[in-house]
């Protein structure tokens, strides 16, 4: 026998723009399509609907004059998709097969998913709360098939468990209402004395097909807690999505980063239902132009920290900023696993990976991604070459201590980009060189030491090298550029 | 000296600061791997403190510092170079001995970036060493008090050691420990009529200030291509 968990909100327009706008909780709000006084309401949160305000029945004219206090929103799409796509992964983070449905409701396998929370009744629970950590008031509803699931999560006390075999018990008490019958077959069976499911149930099934169709005895399986079809579970997407429209397009980047606060936090909070970070983010930014600005940010690492991400985003917007005012914002976050290490018994500890890949990605908002990494020898012959790597701390290895000694290596300290000196040669030495904050007689000379190469590209390379000790005291790398017009430039100071 | 003090000598105390002596003993140390410093330093740098080197150009204290970073990472040390200055050379360093993959090179281009890049990383913990090479420019500007401080609270409680490098000293009273270099003599193979080569430097590094020890001094050679 199958269990199938429902995770249903109420008023997905309404509940979705609250969760855009927290803000909006608890308020008189109705949704509309359109702008205008006669635009007809679709959604309205439970504080309008106690001033008597129905959706698809009432204009705002009209329910401004039941509550003249009432807040007025057009419905926004895309909040409705980042609260439905939440809610999926809400179930996606307790059960392996789930299915989204359209309208905003998901169902789960609750029989793969009790393991993990004890009962029926703690996955609920852990439903419910998981839903109320990404901004929504979820209702669930656990039963033997879909429908009874989703009468349950609709009917029931907001985490109804309906035990397998009470299913006709649990249904029997409940209006025709709630299952959507067509007008003219609700009628029917209301001129029948069909009042409750129960009493559809105990109809034949057959003899109501022939008198009221398909339709009918659809009700009728519907009644009895039977599906039309079973449970088709879908591959979620692992890309999390979050966007809103704005009321007023924004000209400045502080209200900009105000609102990409709430998205990151929201996107956050889904990422972590599946304990991973966001590794890669893409904005776009509807304009008030017509036209749309899409960028992407890359972070070093990935991280669950929402002061990080916002320090890229602002750097990232900083660097480039909208051509003009933004109406809309989406922002996509590529979750990636955040990387775990596993700490040497004998060997020092080192950084934390979480706080190493938020720490990178401040760095990386600071100076820039391609500035923060490993450094990496480059398989070239040209002197001071360099490049880094994504730095991640490599495992431990057992310590290896170099032999204690005198002797440390000289090493090159690289002037980038070379700076061109001034030579005055004698017989082809150099016998003094004058450069940015140096100058001073040649004291020893060693070279020219002759680098050819890379001559198949377009940067080829032609140089004579010289190691000069000046009177200065410094030691300097300086070449020649063979060819041209064979300036001199220094590009290393032996330190 | 009383029992309660005599007990919290032997047990240790926040500070490392024992009653009755002169001197702060018991702190961590990182060692160079270099004997004759160490053997001057006590051990090595003081962790969780701020250690300057500083030294004019070519005296030798990006080889030192090198040094003290392929040390650090061969034992299993993760460490950081804030290099404003991009004047790292990768191939240089791992001849030196440092472990690349170990070391996250830094580099900002905004004059004040690193030293709050050396912050960042100060504040992430589990780095045994953390590199702020400052270039003439850099260290050129008056301190900042407020930002060393800063950098020295942040190093404070941790097993990390900042060692500042400079050509003049930047962090004040802030540092711990401060190491002069300076070269002593140039040595050149060769001579006239044969081919003449950069053979190495013999430096003198002199421990100037020191609140983990006693003003020292040793001498290091530091050999073209070792």
């Amino acid at each position: 026998m199958p269990r199938i968990a429902c995770l249903f909100v109420p008023d997905l327009p309404v509940a979705a723009a609250c969760r855009a706008d927290p803000g909006l909780a608890g308020l008189p709000l109705v949704l509309t399509e359109r702008d205008g006084a006669h635009a007809p309401v679709v959604a309205a949160s439970p504080a309008a609907r106690a001033r008597g305000i129905r959706p698809g029945r009432h204009t705002v004219a009209q329910a401004r004059a039941a509550e003249a206090a009432l807040v007025v929103r057009l419905r926004d799409a895309a909040a409705e998709r980042s609260a439905a796509g939440a809610l999926a992964e809400v179930a996606a983070s307790l059960a392996s097969r789930v299915e989204p449905m359209p309208d905003g409701t998901v169902f789960l396998d609750a029989s793969g998913a009790v393991h993990l929370v004890g009962s029926e009744a703690g996955l609920a629970a852990a439903l419910v709360a998981r839903a109320a950590r990404v901004g929504l008031a979820a209702r669930v509803g656990v039963g033997a098939s879909m429908t009874v699931a989703r009468l349950a999560a609709v009917h029931g006390d907001g985490a109804e468990v309906v035990p397998a075999g009470t299913e006709r018990g649990f249904l029997a008490a409940l209006p025709l209402a709630c299952l959507d019958a067509p007008p003219d077959v609700a009628a029917t069976l209301a001129r029948w004395g069909i009042h409750r499911l129960g009493d559809l149930a105990r109809l034949p099934e057959a003899e109501v097909g022939t008198r009221l169709g398909a339709a009918g005895a659809a009700l009728v399986r519907a009644a009895r807690g039977e599906d039309a079809r079973p449970l088709a579970p879908r591959a979620l997407e692992a890309a999390v999505e979050e966007a809103c429209a704005l009321e007023y397009a924004l000209d400045t980047l502080e209200p900009l980063l105000f609102v990409l606060r709430g998205l990151v936090e929201r996107a956050l909070a889904r990422l972590g239902l599946a304990g991973v970070g966001g590794a890669r983010l893409g904005v776009g930014l509807g304009l008030d132009d017509g036209s749309r600005d899409a960028r992407e940010v890359v972070l070093a690492a990935p991280t669950r920290d929402a002061k990080t991400i916002l320090t890229c985003l602002r750097s990232a917007l900083e660097a480039r900023p909208p051509r003009a005012a933004v109406e809309r914002v989406a922002l996509t976050v590529v979750p990636d696993r955040v990387r775990a290490m596993q700490l040497g018994l004998f060997t020092p500890p080192g950084p934390a990976p979480e706080r190493l890949a938020t720490t990178l990605a401040q760095l990386a908002a600071l100076c820039g991604p391609e500035r923060v990494g490993a450094p990496v020898v480059v398989d070239t012959h040209r002197p001071g070459a360099a490049a880094v790597a994504p730095f991640a701390v490599p495992p431990p290895a057992p310590p290896a201590p170099p032999p204690a000694g005198a002797v440390c290596p000289l090493v090159i300290r690289a002037l980038r980009p070379p700076r061109p000196v001034e030579v005055f040669a004698d017989r082809d030495v150099p016998a003094f060189v004058r450069g940015p904050g140096f100058a001073g007689r040649v004291v020893h000379a060693a070279g020219p030491w002759r680098v050819v190469g890379e001559w198949w590209s377009d940067a080829p390379l032609a140089r004579d090298y010289w190691d000069l000790e000046l009177s200065d005291g410094g030691i300097y790398r300086c070449y020649r550029e063979l060819g041209g017009a064979g300036r001199w430039l220094a590009d290393g100071v032996y330190d | 000296m009383s029992s309660a003090a005599a007990l919290l000598d032997r047990l240790g105390r926040p500070g490392g600061l024992r009653l009755g002596t002169a001197h702060a003993a018991g702190a961590e140390r990182l060692p160079t791997g270099l004997a004759p410093l160490d053997a001057v330093l006590g051990g090595g740098l003081p962790r969780g403190r701020i250690a300057e080197l500083v030294g004019p150009p070519s005296a030798g204290r990006t080889g030192l510092a090198c040094a003290m970073a392929a040390a650090a990472t061969r034992a299993g040390e993760t460490i950081a170079w804030v290099d404003p200055a991009d004047a790292l050379d990768p191939e240089g360093a791992a001849g030196a001995g440092v472990v690349l993959d170990r070391t996250l090179w830094i580099r900002p281009h905004r004059p004040g970036d690193e030293r709050r890049a050396a912050e960042l990383v100060l504040r992430a913990g589990g780095f045994g060493l953390v590199v702020l090479d400052l270039d003439e420019r850099a260290s050129r500007e008056p301190p900042d008090t407020a930002a060393v401080s800063r950098l020295a609270r942040a190093a404070e409680g941790t097993r990390t050691t900042l060692l500042v490098v400079a050509p003049r000293p930047a962090a004040g009273s802030f540092a711990a420990l401060r190491l002069a270099v300076e070269a002593a003599r140039v040595r050149w193979s060769g001579g006239p009529g044969r081919l003449v080569v950069l053979d190495g430097v013999e430096a003198a590094v002199r421990v100037v200030r020191s609140r983990v020890g006693r003003p020292a001094e040793a001498r290091v050679v530091r050999q073209a291509g070792a």
